[in-house]
């Protein structure tokens, strides 16, 4: 099989990217398009996680979720489920559950070096090239390079002047996970550019910074909302913003897929596997490293992972005299103005 | 709170119990005595899943395994009203009406100090992310360390190791907890005890397959839930053979009601107050038995008590994809003789409601008719009599339309 181009969907962060580059295939984050989700409502249930439904209906409309092969991983309740009614739904040409552990000791990450290593050798299958250590080092080292140079930019929000929109570098960010390769790279120099620029003394006055933590999105709508009051986003710890490019693997150690399962294992880690206290520790180092005056929460509607942390979070920031908003989303953001009214009222009240 | 009502729980089944000695109520009894014992002020409380949790791991210790969505749960059976209060506590904490009314309870209960203060806490990763984690925010709470036992999805040596490495690791903790000398030599002796109780209960899940069923049906349902408390200990041997016992009886005496309409239950029987009993008794409607009662694990093998443990927890139902869900599901079909299917579906249940579609159509293809009754397991709120009423009433009809 000649896989040159070929694409591999995956839907989430527990997916080492490297070992789907290794096989010659081209890594993409599956996003939802779906606003509507009739066709997903109907064949899993109303009350799951938004994202799964969006990209859910998108298949079953034979929408653009068309990639060559996908990789589920066992995230969550829903996501299995997904695997389960995709496999039965929808025809596709490979699909594989990657057993992601839910936790993080030493037993954890030998066992899911082993279902990496299982992984790599189905894909290999596919694609007819074995995914050998040479292949998988060289893998290691460009996504390392990628999310280094993402999170270098992530680094220069710390300026009290911010260099670039958090929406703009949100969208960078997405465009690395959705493998397109071109615009990633125009989008890094552009954000850098900027960057450099505005390095000069500040012209413009200082604004409210609010960081969003969550977990899964692919619309900027929150960033946007809060741009548009006159505040700014340094940073979002989000599986599908800064989060994800905090991780950096070993390439130097003998066991590759050891690497990966210590680096994929380890921190950040999102509400799947880290407890309450850790996630809130890293809420509290980023509003002193990116000057927080607020934090906006947020979760998909339905995700049990990150709704049960939110009273733990909600008492440990206020107790700290954090200003913090929690808003539930609906992945798509249908009710924008919902979330509008309560972020400006928000911005007022920090502002006051 | 809970203290009270578990003590007076106790008090009245042991008076029942002497009117009417049956083998329900002393199983009863027991819960009850388990529950009681966690309040006890020099108990090794440790907090776990009497349903996924292997529990003859906890039978090779002097502890008093304490479950908190079944403890808290007990709240709406008597007072569902006073449950909604008590949920209310949780939700203004932060907790979203989108999660499980059980774990809102369980948080509320936890506020109010209605619990017994845990020592260790341990869940699965399985049934379901919502309890572990609760499992985890409430040892934050209480200072104490949470452990999750995680199940991988597939059966393999690899993930065998895995999951017996953790059980290693947690009787290590346990003897760090108590006090106490992990014997393996115990642990051997409560997997041999709870074979013998695995046997007898299958003995009691065949006299469910004749017509008129010889058991009563919800309680072999509700037993699916709670009765693994007792695995590892004599006790739930000779409870399921006195329940073997009445049912060859009440047999032999020819005193069964007729029924007309046999139904294969799916997930959990809401312990809140709700009209489904009073609409199968006035239907003849006679839940045969549950999914989750099917006796899926055979012997374990006492030589490997770990490994057969964890071998037990991967081949739950509700591990693993939807085929070995389905595969349960389907032999209790034939093996029962049922005459439709009942998927209770309480409103935050995602592991067990998202494969509804996939369960209906496999339940359809057999020409077997299939219901999703929508409502809640301990929400008052989101349990509507009226609908209920309206869907069993048209499922009825269904399956009268077959026969």
């Amino acid at each position: 099989m000649k896989v040159a181009n070929k694409k591999i969907g995956y839907f989430c962060s527990m997916v080492p990217v490297e070992i789907i580059m290794a096989a010659g295939f081209k890594p993409v984050r599956v996003r939802g398009r779906a606003e509507m989700t009739a066709s997903a409502d109907a064949h899993l249930y109303p009350n799951l996680c938004p994202y799964i439904k969006s990209v859910f209906t998108d298949a079953l409309e034979g929408g653009d979720t068309a990639c060559d092969g996908l990789v589920f991983a066992r995230s969550c309740d829903g996501m299995r489920r997904l695997y389960d009614a995709w496999k039965a739904y929808i025809p596709a040409t490979f699909s594989y559950m990657l057993e992601a552990p839910k936790n993080v000791d030493k037993l954890a990450v030998t066992y899911f070096a082993s279902q990496l290593r299982d992984f790599a050798a189905q894909l290999g299958k596919v694609s007819g090239t074995e995914v050998t250590g040479p292949a998988l080092k060289k893998a290691i080292g460009a996504a390392n390079k990628t999310r280094s140079k993402m999170r270098d930019l992530y680094s220069l929000q710390k300026a009290s002047l911010l260099p670039v929109k958090g929406s703009e570098l949100f969208s960078v960010g997405l465009q690395v996970m959705y493998g397109e390769d071109s615009d990633t790279a125009a989008g890094i120099s552009s954000v850098n550019k900027k960057a450099v620029a505005s390095s000069k003394p500040g012209k413009e006055k200082k604004k409210i910074r609010i960081m969003i933590c969550g977990n899964v999105m692919d619309r900027p709508d929150i960033f946007h909302i809060i741009e548009d009051a006159g505040a700014e986003v340094p940073i979002a710890d989000l599986c599908t913003a800064s989060r994800y490019f905090e991780r950096s693997v070993d390439e130097r150690g003998g066991d590759l897929f050891l690497a990966l399962a210590e680096a994929y294992l380890g921190e950040p880690r999102c509400s799947r596997t880290a407890a309450p206290p850790e996630i809130y520790a890293r809420i509290s180092d980023n509003v002193k490293r990116y000057a927080i005056d607020g934090v906006l929460l947020t979760s998909l509607k339905f995700c049990d992972q990150q709704l049960y942390d939110i009273p733990y979070l909600l008492k440990k920031l206020n107790g700290d005299d954090t200003p913090v908003l929690f808003v539930e989303n609906d992945y798509v953001f249908a009710d924008r103005d919902r979330v509008r009214t309560r972020v400006e009222a928000f911005l007022e009240t920090l502002e006051s | 709170m809970l203290k009270k009502y578990y003590s007076e729980m106790k008090s009245g089944l042991e008076t029942a119990y002497q009117q009417k000695p049956r083998a329900w109520i002393k199983m009863n009894i027991h819960l009850a005595s388990m529950m009681t014992e966690a309040f006890r002020n020099d108990a090794k409380v440790i907090w776990t899943s009497y349903y996924s949790f292997p529990m003859e791991l906890l039978a090779a210790f002097d502890v008093a395994p304490f479950d908190f969505e079944i403890a808290a749960n007990l709240l709406p059976m008597f007072d569902a009203d006073g449950a909604v209060e008590v949920m209310n506590r949780a939700e203004e904490a932060g907790y979203s009406t989108d999660v499980c009314s059980f774990h809102r309870l369980a948080a509320g209960c936890c506020s109010l100090g209605y619990m017994p203060e845990a020592d260790l806490l341990l869940s699965s990763s399985y049934f379901c992310d919502g309890k572990a984690k609760v499992n985890r925010s409430l040892a934050d709470y209480y200072g104490k360390e949470s452990i999750s036992l995680d199940v991988p999805n597939k059966i393999s040596k690899e993930s065998v190791d895995y999951v017996a490495g953790q059980l290693r690791r947690i009787a290590g903790k346990l003897e760090e907890v108590t006090g106490q000398k992990f014997d393996i030599e115990r642990l051997r002796e409560c997997i041999r005890v709870s074979n013998r109780a695995r046997r007898a209960y299958a003995q009691l899940a065949e006299l469910q397959k004749l017509s008129p069923y010889p058991y009563i049906g919800i309680p072999v349902v509700n037993m699916s839930i709670f009765s693994n408390m007792l695995a590892g200990r004599e006790i739930q041997e000779q409870i399921y053979l006195e329940m073997v016992e009445e049912s060859r009886r009440k047999t032999m005496e020819g005193s069964l009601v007729r029924e007309r309409y046999r139904v294969l239950w799916l997930a959990w029987f809401p312990p809140q107050p709700t009209n489904i009993n009073q609409i199968f008794r006035k239907n003849g409607v006679t839940v045969v038995m549950g999914e989750l009662a099917r006796n899926y694990c055979g012997d374990m093998d006492e030589s490997l008590p770990f490994e057969s443990l964890a071998l037990w927890s991967l081949k739950n139902p509700y591990v693993g994809s939807i085929e070995q869900r389905l595969k349960g599901i389907n032999e209790m079909i034939e093996g029962y003789n049922v005459d439709g299917v009942i998927h209770f579906s309480t409103d935050a249940c995602r592991h067990s409601c998202a494969a509804q579609k996939l369960i209906g159509d496999a339940i359809q293809k057999r020409g077997i008719p299939y219901l999703v009754l929508d409502g809640d397991m301990s929400d008052k709120r989101k349990y509507s009599p009226d609908r209920t009423q309206l869907l069993l009433e048209n499922f009825i009809e269904v399956m009268a339309g077959r026969k």
